[in-house]
């Protein structure tokens, strides 16, 4: 994997001209600086003088203007639109708002950013409180499940605490023992289910230590760490208890609807309740 | 209130004591030899059963198990609470997650390994109702009733072969665990409309009977999952745990069980969803999940599986062609509908044909199943008997066949 491939070459950002979007504008400067992209902002719905001027004095005014900066006024439904906007650029990252926790009808039927993560065919950043003075991620906590997108997730993820300067990440194995447990009502010895438990685990670390020894970690120390329970609803709950700032996770095999909401599983356990600014790593290599 | 006198009591404990004993000693053994513990349970109720305490020391049996009718009637309530937490736990082990994130494989082996041999069944079920329904008054219920028992897997008797296999973590197995689980959620559902066709003729319809069923899935699975999940960081804070979630599972089993008994169902079907609502939540380790299981699985299981041994004579009733037909018909059918499933998700033919044989396993469930549909005079005791030997028979011979079908260096399984 080359280090081209790596970086988040063009990025949009959904503006919304909420009180938020300074902060948003302040925040792609940021992540437009560590990864040297270029920025596409999206705005779906009418352009009015007096929002277009707005947004031509916040980028100014973060020294955004300039060959690698770009503006999009679309009009449409805004979730379709952003989605055909990403396809259409070849972005590599969406960035949007998110509120931490929303309404259960809003999210049974969703909003804006919570369907864009669920359709993206890019990889998406969820900000959950954008700051006018952005101080990048500190501490990522890493999805490192046994999966064929974990190997791509987890160099992303590296090279995304390298680039912001982070000490170390954690990445969390989830294991859900709930088919294991299904020979517990069988006739089982306790020494052999958790023989076979142990066997599967050992397959599971060796498959993590061969992706590790292949990523180019630096002084990067990284910490992983095996949780049992819900896929998707461990790790945000990690997330949440150790006060990270940066969620990662890796995109769903297929769009989630409203049947993935109703009996929720993975990712939807993160949507649910967002623990922290979550990034969905979309492994273009796994398509 | 009337209570047990002296000498009930005695027989009632005394059964009890026997039952689990010999369940343990039977099992044990019968594990040894590679079967499930269940055969050696089943064995030990015939043992200690009519066929064969009954048959050469009647005195003996009469007066350990059958001496007064209070005591038949309290051993008969315990194991009536057996099948509920039976199911209770059943329910528990689904994952209602896995079945909504399988892929068009796991998808078209679930429904094609449903409808194959739920339809083959039926179509048995109601032409050769003469044949097998001597004890039945409803010919569609009959027919309902053999297609869903043909449908339906042994989930713990599949995980248990695929982890001797090492094919656990495989494309394979994963699509077989899927299967099974989707293949029993809808067979406990169509149960329990068959059982409520019967019991509620009387009251209501089978339109109602169909609404009741799945009003009642519905609602359970949505709200009554979202307000379990949500209540158990309370219950946890507040009470003692895990005991309290011991308490707190089974009680709902039970009122659960009691509201479906009300409305016209079967009260098994009220513990089922409650189990998948309980299992389901996010805040249930596999731990606290275990402590129930241990519980029900090594006391309450043990009694129900003996206990059927005492109400069948297995000598009297066997008859051969019967036998024949529902073992060769559930062969054909689950192998043949799980197949054309896995092969139209795109598997190889072998694979196809493991999956079959994966799912074909029948266990526990199937017996469970054929014991209910015997009290309620849905079956005979002859068919009662062929379906008990075809569930132990289909579980016994699908690890011997997954193993000649999957030897995984030979294929080069592909795992997830």
């Amino acid at each position: 994997m080359s280090n081209k491939e790596l970086t988040f070459q063009k990025i949009a950002v959904a503006i919304a001209f909420s009180p938020r979007c300074e902060a948003m504008i302040a925040e792609a400067k940021l992540l437009q600086q560590t990864f040297h992209s270029q920025l596409v902002f999206v705005h779906v719905g009418k352009k009015s003088l007096q929002e277009e001027q707005y947004l031509k004095h916040l980028i100014h005014r973060f020294n955004l203007d300039g060959a690698s900066t770009n503006i999009i006024w679309e009009q449409g439904d805004p979730v379709e639109t952003i989605l055909q906007v990403c396809q259409d650029q070849k972005i590599d990252l969406l960035v949007a708002g998110a509120l931490e926790k929303e309404g259960i009808i809003k999210y049974f039927f969703g909003g804006i950013s919570r369907q864009l993560s669920r359709k993206a065919k890019c990889s998406m950043l969820m900000l959950t409180e954008p700051k006018i003075h952005p101080t990048g991620f500190k501490h990522l906590v890493v999805e490192g499940t046994d999966h064929p997108k974990t190997e791509y997730t987890i160099a992303k993820a590296v090279e995304i605490a390298r680039a912001f300067g982070s000490k170390s990440i954690d990445i969390i194995q989830e294991s859900d023992e709930s088919k294991l447990a299904l020979i517990r009502s069988e006739d089982f010895k306790e020494k052999e289910a958790d023989d076979h438990k142990e066997a599967l685990h050992k397959e599971e670390d060796e498959k993590l230590e061969e992706i590790l020894r292949c990523t180019d970690c630096g002084e990067l120390i990284i910490n992983t760490e095996r949780i049992e329970g819900k896929p998707g609803y461990v790790i945000s709950k990690f997330s949440r208890d150790k006060e990270s700032d940066l969620l990662i996770l890796n995109s769903p095999d297929k769009p989630m609807n409203l049947l993935d909401r109703v009996f929720p599983h993975d990712i939807e356990y993160a949507l649910s309740d967002l623990p922290c600014n979550l990034l969905i790593i979309h492994s273009k290599d796994s398509e | 209130m009337s209570v047990l006198s002296h000498s009930e009591n005695i027989s009632v404990i005394l059964s009890l004591g026997l039952m689990l004993i010999a369940a343990r000693l039977f099992g044990e053994f019968f594990r040894k030899l590679k079967m499930p513990l269940v055969v050696g349970e089943l064995i030990a109720g015939v043992v200690l059963g009519p066929s064969f305490l009954g048959y050469f020391y009647p005195n003996i049996s009469t007066i350990i198990f059958t001496q007064n009718e209070h005591a038949a009637i309290a051993l008969s309530g315990i194991i009536n609470i057996s099948i509920i937490m039976l199911l209770f736990v059943a329910g528990m082990e689904l994952n209602l997650s896995l079945i909504r994130q399988q892929g068009k494989a796991a998808f078209s082996t679930s429904v094609f390994g449903l409808i194959i041999p739920l339809a083959m069944g039926f179509a048995i079920g109601y032409f050769g109702y003469n044949l097998f329904g001597e004890n039945s008054t409803d010919k569609i219920a009959f027919a309902l009733f053999i297609g869903t028992s043909m449908a339906i897997s042994a989930l713990p008797v599949i995980a248990r072969t695929l982890l001797d296999l090492n094919l656990f973590r495989t494309k394979v197995g994963s699509i077989i665990i899927t299967a099974a689980m989707f293949n029993d959620l809808i067979g406990w559902i169509l149960f329990s409309v068959i059982i409520g066709m019967l019991k509620g003729s009387a009251h209501h319809s089978l339109l109602f009977t169909l609404l009741y069923t799945i009003g009642y899935a519905l609602v359970m699975l949505t709200a009554g999952r979202f307000f379990i999940n949500k209540s158990m960081p309370w219950a946890e804070k507040n009470f003692s745990w895990p005991g309290g979630f011991l308490s707190l599972s089974l009680g709902l089993a039970f009122l659960g069980a009691a509201f479906t008994e009300y409305i016209g169902l079967h009260a098994i079907f009220g513990a089922f969803i409650i189990g998948i609502s309980i299992g389901d939540s996010v805040h249930v380790t596999e731990k606290m999940k275990d402590n129930v299981s241990q519980f029900v699985t090594n006391i309450f299981a043990p009694l129900f599986f003996v206990s059927i041994g005492f109400k069948v004579n297995f000598l009297n009733h066997f008859d051969l062609q019967i036998t024949l037909v529902v073992l060769i018909l559930a062969i054909v059918g689950k192998i043949s509908g799980a197949y054309l499933g896995a092969k139209l998700g795109g598997l190889s033919n072998k694979e196809s044909l493991a999956i079959g044989f994966g799912l074909n396993a029948r266990g526990a469930m199937e017996i469970i199943l054929a014991i209910l549909a015997l009290q309620a005079k849905l079956i005979g005791e002859d068919l009662f008997v062929a379906i008990v030997i075809m569930a132990v028979v289909t579980s016994v011979l699908a690890g011997p066949m997954l193993n000649w079908l999957l030897k995984p260096k030979a294929i080069g399984i592909e795992t997830n």
